[in-house]
């Protein structure tokens, strides 16, 4: 079940988003990001939403991909969703016992509230993860932090050891099913009992997984030596980064766009 | 002193991981005590050795991945310790490792090529170059935009040999690269490593646990205790009686040709282990002397044809989610009660995937497994006979080390018992039953299962699914990654279990190891049976050809010498296939005699 995990992975493809320059996509991220948080009125989300699946067919994600980018955190948006039908008190009352009360007000925010976390993790996905090798990422938020390395923040290494870990996810994702399968032919059971059980339950899968990865961390050390690995100091790019107009350009489109939303926001206000 | 400008030169080194703690009592562990090798330029030399004998660390040395303790490092004449030369020899010296997922960087096939030259500071469009060669050379270039996790692991070993070759290196080493790769991506591997090191110069260093794959190597270096204890041409080598004082055993068709001398009162030299046909005409040679005495036939003790099924398999089909292929089609298997069954097929052909139905680990959808047990019939598509099911079936899958969790081996043993509800004086006594059959002493049983050595840690776990005494135990390449003498315990390991009665499914993909340990093969190919049936009738010439497997080595040497023999003794008769190399040479001089004997009264 861990395999299909695909938060984080790559989806190899050649399409308009894929080619674009992970620095602008990272910047672009931010910029939806904030326009995602400040929005509040359903026709600005509804604009957002067009945009977003704009954005969808330049990446060329299949529907199939988004679902499974989308649901594993279907339980958390449902979560945030009965969290603030049931604690927001304002609005017209629609049904109420005992302590609770649900109101039409709070309905609506409740379904915006779960609708931004859905358009988060799909913008992550469409502009970050599955659009952009981990390598590329970490190229990207290299040059973009460049600065900070002035004032001696290891930036390189820091956007290296960000990469090596999006690149064993899907790896350490196949020997978590692995070690569960052993320890269930051992009578291990992950799905019955009580909350406390289950959390027990876990800890004979995650000391296997800790001491795997402390292996294959120490390991991947060697090989990374081996290969002459020494920092980001006269390392050359096999891929380097070029900004060209067409990069230029898609920036300034989509963050127009986003201010586009936000301006429709405020004006309905 | 004149630098040997034209060899790696290894001196006196001493080597130890311990940090040397101030007060401690004991010396550090010398992973390496005063090792002396040399290895010309241009080379093809192999490192054998048991498993924690410092061979390892000996290629970790000579990359300067390690710094030695104490001695001498020099590669073609550059002082390893003169820090100016540090990255010039390291960016000239390349590794491959055994496990591939834990050396690929990258997350796409092109990025990781272009890793190491990236670090040397390579500049375009050289670089470009540079991995577009190396990865048309290891043919993985219509791969270069694939994502490195769906590679399989020969191609990702392939991979890794396009990561070094794009560093243009001088030395490649191989720690133990193919000891995870199945036979024909072992042999394809191989082929394209010596390719390579003839096209581009290379000296090749293998480090294997593999006695024929030694073999293809101009010298073998053979380590124990942190020393090289002999060196020298591989027929030199296997010469030699006390291999296995250190761990290692002379390959098949050795074992075979040296009982043959044995039976014969000959004796064989450097010269005739040189090739198979020097090797075939000694043998010959030896066939033909007079007065050869013919050895008596040794009891086989084979089970008689148990009728009794103790699980069959019916109809059973699964596919993965996502995908459109079936993973296993329409598996129908009967598994006889007693018996030592043998699953062989090529990576992703669906063994596992199969085994892990065994004790419902997945759930059949279509089709059903039926467990026949004392107490009636298990079905694995009942909910509710799970637990007696795991119970009845253990499962070991393949390196169950990595599934160790408690603080001490006997905790972890005790798992599935107490998840079992067992009461403790029953399973105390349970659980020390099982160490006691894998071979663990009580130090060991008392002990954290992390300190133990690697062979020791494979059967604390096998222990820990024997504790629960089931009838039927399944095994995922238990020997994968032992040497030879790891090997040979593992295989008496699982002899002892079946003679008190346990039926054993053995997954392999070591048809020599199969051959000589199962009593029945079940051959699966793209996730159907192909072919079920005794050895003997698997590995038959004209049977193994139409079924596309490679026969056991033996088989195919004592093949070749038979061929020769039908020219010099018209009308001989073999007797049937034997898969331990002294049996096949005894059934040999038997059919010899029998041939030659009648000539001579």
């Amino acid at each position: 079940m861990f395999s299909k995990i695909s938060l984080g992975r790559y989806y190899p493809a050649h399409s308009f988003l894929h080619e674009t320059d992970p620095r602008v996509k990272t910047i672009l991220y931010a910029v939806y990001l904030v326009a995602i948080f400040i929005i509040q009125e359903p026709v600005a989300i509804g604009i957002l939403g067009g945009i977003i699946i704009l954005q969808l067919i330049l990446a060329k994600i299949t529907p199939g991909i988004l679902w499974s980018t989308v649901k594993p955190m279907l339980p958390l948006a449902l979560f945030i969703f009965v969290i603030n039908i049931f604690t927001i008190k304002q609005g017209n009352v629609l049904f109420s016992w005992k302590i609770i009360t649900i109101t039409d007000y709070g309905i609506g925010k409740a379904v915006i509230m779960a609708v931004r976390l859905i358009f988060l993790i799909v913008s992550t996905s469409i502009l970050l993860t599955l659009t952009t090798t981990p390598l590329k990422m970490s190229d990207a938020l290299e040059k973009l932090f460049a600065p900070l390395s002035l004032i001696k923040v290891p930036v390189h290494e820091m956007a290296m050891m960000m990469s090596i870990a999006l690149r064993f996810i899907p790896t350490l994702a196949a020997e978590t099913d692995k070690i569960m399968k052993a320890q269930q032919s051992r009578g291990a059971d992950y799905d019955t009992g009580s909350f406390i059980n289950k959390v027990k339950g876990y800890i004979t899968v995650l000391i296997p997984l800790f001491v795997s990865s402390f292996r294959r961390a120490d390991e991947l050390a060697v090989a990374m030596d081996a290969r002459c690995y020494r920092g980001g100091k006269g390392r050359t790019k096999l891929n380097p980064l070029h900004l060209t107009a067409k990069d230029v350009l898609a920036g300034v489109m989509f963050t127009l766009l986003a201010a586009l939303v936000v301006v429709v926001d405020f004006s309905l206000r | 002193m004149p630098e040997d400008l034209n060899s790696i030169v290894i001196k006196d080194v001493k080597f130890s991981y311990d940090i040397e703690e101030e007060d401690s009592e004991k010396a550090p562990r010398l992973a390496l005590d005063g090792i002396s090798v040399t290895i010309e330029k241009g080379s093809y030399t192999a490192i054998l050795g048991s498993n924690g004998s410092g061979k390892s660390t000996l290629a970790k040395i000579i990359d300067i991945l390690e710094v030695p303790d104490s001695g001498k490092v020099v590669i073609f004449g550059k002082d390893a310790s003169d820090d100016n030369l540090f990255w010039d020899i390291r960016a000239h010296c390349c590794c491959v490792f055994q496990n591939p997922d834990n050396q690929i960087v990258g997350t796409i096939v092109e990025e990781d090529v272009a890793f190491g030259p990236e670090n040397l500071g390579v500049p375009n469009p050289e670089l470009r170059d540079r991995v577009d060669q190396a990865l048309k050379d290891v043919g993985l270039y219509e791969y270069r935009h694939r994502e490195t996790t769906a590679l399989s692991g020969g191609q990702k070993q392939k991979l890794a040999i396009a990561g070094a070759l794009a560093m243009q290196p001088d030395i490649l080493i191989l720690d133990e690269a193919t000891a995870m790769l199945d036979p024909s991506s072992r042999d394809d591997f191989l082929t394209l490593v010596e390719k390579m090191r003839v096209e581009k110069g290379l000296t090749l260093i293998t480090i294997t646990h593999d006695m024929t794959e030694a073999l293809r190597c101009d010298k073998l270096v053979i380590v124990n205790k942190g020393k090289a204890v002999m060196e020298g041409r591989p027929e030199e080598i296997f010469l030699s009686d006390n291999l296995w004082d250190y761990g290692l055993k002379r390959p098949v068709k050795f074992n075979f040709a040296f009982e043959i001398a044995k039976l014969t009162g000959s004796t064989l030299t450097k010269e005739d282990l040189r090739s198979d046909e020097s090797l075939i005409a000694a043998l010959t040679a030896m066939l033909k002397k007079p007065g050869i005495k013919a050895p008596e036939v040794s009891e086989d003790i084979k089970t008689q044809d148990e009728k009794d099924i103790i699980m069959s398999v019916k109809g059973l089909s699964y596919t993965y989610d996502g995908n459109d292929a079936k993973a296993i089609e329409d598996i129908n298997l009967d598994i006889r009660r007693g018996e030592v069954l043998g699953i062989v097929g090529e990576s992703g052909c669906g063994k596992t995937t199969l085994i892990s139905h065994m004790n419902a680990i997945f759930r059949p959808s279509v089709g059903d497994i039926i467990i026949h047990t004392k107490d009636g019939d298990l079905s694995c598509r009942n909910k509710k006979d799970t637990m007696k099911i795991r119970q009845n079936v253990g499962l070991v899958f393949q390196y169950p080390e990595y599934q160790l969790f408690e603080e001490t081996v006997f905790k972890d043993i005790c798992y599935g018992l107490k998840k079992m509800g067992i009461e403790k004086a029953k399973m105390h006594k349970m659980a020390y039953d099982a160490a006691l059959m894998v071979g663990l002493s009580n130090d060991e049983v008392n002990s954290s299962p992390f300190e133990l050595s690697g062979g020791q840690k494979r059967r604390a776990a096998m222990a820990g699914v024997l504790a629960m005494q089931p009838g039927i135990l399944v095994l995922d390449e238990p020997a994968s990654g032992l040497d030879p003498r790891g090997r040979q315990e593992m295989f008496a390991i699982i002899k002892k279990l079946r003679d008190s009665g346990t039926t054993i499914i053995l997954v392999s993909h070591n048809m020599d190891e199969a051959a000589v340990n199962c009593d029945r093969i079940c051959l699966i190919d793209h996730g159907k049976i192909k072919a079920v049936g005794t050895p003997e009738e698997l590995f038959i010439k004209e049977r193994a050809e139409e079924l596309g497997i490679q026969r056991p080595r033996i088989s195919r040497f004592s093949g070749l010498l038979q061929e020769k023999l039908k020219k010099e003794f018209p009308g001989i008769v073999f007797e049937g296939m034997n898969f331990s190399p002294e049996k096949e040479a005894q059934s040999i001089v038997r059919s010899v005699c029998r041939a030659g004997g009648a000539d001579v009264q």
